[in-house]
């Protein structure tokens, strides 16, 4: 790695058919930082995020991740992603060990046959989000909390420096949700950039270092207690969410 | 008679009933063939299965008919027409997609219609001394030495390519996005697979024709998928449902003098119909007893 990696986006857009997904998004975020994504269904959070790691290429502008081009970043390993969860086949005949393995893929050979270190990584992970004895069930057995924890064992598999999460809070059990925020601090203590995407105001405001507060187009950027002020949120979410504002 | 000689007759019997038809170098030629077919089948089964690509299995397998006449009329290896027109018409959908606002299983229906109907157009029109009829419904049991050789060959270069990217193309079915996201070509795995596909009905048409085929690329991974929650697990059992059925399926052709393709793919989906029934954890039984 050869300097602290963060974020840059330059003047991103994103139309779909005609219909702009995002415009004008003009932004760096700086290394080791908890960075939250605000907005409504529909806002293009999850755009964003696909966006940064090379899911979606932009009609318009560039993507820098600790300088480099996303293609070469990706190549190198340094982004991890977590899609949200109703994306995910959960009949799959695939296990908790398994998903997580997926995210060694890209630093093992073309043959995919993990080494005795993606084995240790991997249980490391496992370890880390608690679902260590889950690890031979099969996803669909598992309930919405284990599940989020799974795919995040996956992105702490891939041992990034950025991390995107989309929606990691959403339908978690409340336990879960404080373990998650503890991990995320300290990834954030050993120098990750993470990126979280949420449309839930409470866990995030906890957890986040800086907000994002998005409709197509950045609305506000800074610290978490800059940036929540009840004009900001009446204008991200189109009305004031008052018991949000303790 | 004691019942110990009892049972030494009818396992006499059964030994008989199998030995008897190896005598003729048409049957084990048949059942080589027919196994064979099974394996490669079953590994690619649990991909379609996973996949959900019924329909396209389908689709390539009617789609390949007029290249495998044309490839007879301008003397070419049948299986070169076939994987032809197989890749093409994959690109043919592809393509119509692109062009228009119809639907994906719309397009594939007029495609492969489209193909399937100048195949038999061709057939009618190309006088041969080949019946075609067996390119529709399959002909093991008078399979030509030249053919045998192209399918194993064909067969076995699928089945390596197939289980060394096992777990790439295990991860295309299930999480394209993370696949791309960690930098896997999954356009170029995309058509790998589809290519795959094309290749394994050039293996599987000697055996059940055009028209079943389908069955041969959904039924073994589909008897599996209702058996276990392991991928691994999964491509044992189809690979072992693929091959009890399909030498199973020659011995009841050759003892009714029924067709070979329509009794390998009865026993297949007999294999399907136990294993829904009486699936440890996702069969009938088990589900009836748990809302009970």
């Amino acid at each position: 790695m050869p300097q602290t990696p963060s974020i840059a986006l330059e003047n991103i857009t994103v139309t779909y058919h005609e219909k702009v997904a995002l415009h004008g998004i003009n932004i760096t975020l700086p290394a080791g930082t908890i960075v939250g994504l605000v907005g409504m269904n529909g806002s293009g959070k999850s755009t964003l995020l696909k966006t940064i790691v090379g899911l979606i290429t932009p009609t318009t502008g560039r993507v820098w991740i600790a300088g480099l081009p996303i293609q070469q970043a990706q190549k190198r390993g340094w982004v991890a992603y977590m899609p949200q969860s109703e994306q995910v086949d959960w009949q799959f005949p695939v296990s908790v060990q398994d998903v997580v393995m997926m995210g060694r893929y890209g630093s093992m050979n073309w043959l995919r046959i993990p080494r005795p270190i993606d084995r240790h990584i991997v249980e490391m992970s496992l370890r880390q989000v608690d679902m260590l004895p889950l690890k031979d069930r099969q996803i669909g057995e598992l309930s919405g909390g284990q599940k989020k924890r799974t795919f995040l064992a996956r992105v702490l598999a891939q041992q990034a420096h950025i991390l995107l999460l989309d929606e990691p809070f959403n339908g978690v059990d409340v336990n879960t949700e404080r373990a998650m925020i503890q991990l995320l601090m300290r990834l954030r203590d050993a120098g990750h950039t993470i990126l979280v995407s949420s449309h839930d105001l409470s866990a995030i405001s906890t957890v986040c270092d800086q907000i994002i507060l998005i409709n197509q187009t950045i609305l506000a950027y800074g610290a978490t207690s800059e940036v929540f002020t009840p004009e900001n949120l009446n204008r991200t979410f189109g009305m004031p969410l008052p018991g949000m504002m303790s | 008679m004691s019942d110990a000689s009892l049972v030494h007759q009818r396992l006499a019997l059964m030994w008989d009933w199998l030995i008897a038809p190896l005598q003729y170098e048409f049957m084990v030629k048949a059942l080589l063939v027919s196994g064979f077919v099974g394996v490669v089948c079953g590994v690619l089964s649990c991909y379609m299965t996973l996949k959900g690509w019924a329909l396209m299995g389908d689709a390539v397998a009617h789609a390949v008919t007029p290249g495998v006449v044309l490839a007879y009329v301008f003397h070419v290896p049948l299986a070169v027409g076939a994987f032809v027109f197989g890749v093409g018409s994959v690109w043919l959908m592809g393509w119509i997609q692109k062009q228009t606002r119809l639907k994906e299983d719309v397009v594939i229906g007029l495609v492969f219609t489209g193909l399937f109907a100048l195949g038999l157009v061709l057939i009618s029109k190309t006088p041969s001394n080949v019946d075609f009829l067996h390119i529709l419904f399959g002909n093991v049991l008078g399979i030509p030495t030249a053919a045998m050789v192209q399918t194993l060959v064909i067969g076995t270069l699928t089945l390596a390519v197939l289980l060394l990217l096992k777990n790439d193309l295990l991860l295309l079915c299930f999480d394209p996005t993370h696949a791309r996201s960690i930098g896997i070509n999954t356009t170029g795995l995309h058509y790998l697979l589809l290519t795959l596909l094309s290749l394994t009905i050039v293996v599987a048409l000697q055996t059940v024709g055009v028209v079943l085929v389908v069955a041969m690329l959904i039924t073994p991974g589909a008897t599996a998928y209702l058996l276990t929650d392991r991928f691994d697990r999964m491509l044992l059992l189809a690979v072992g449902s693929g091959l009890v059925a399909s030498g199973l399926g020659v011995y009841v052709s050759y003892y009714w003098d029924a067709a070979t393709g329509g009794c390998i793919v009865l026993v297949q989906t007999l294999l399907f119909l136990l294993a829904m029934i009486w699936a440890p954890k996702h069969g009938l039984f088990r589900r009836v007893g748990r809302s009970g």
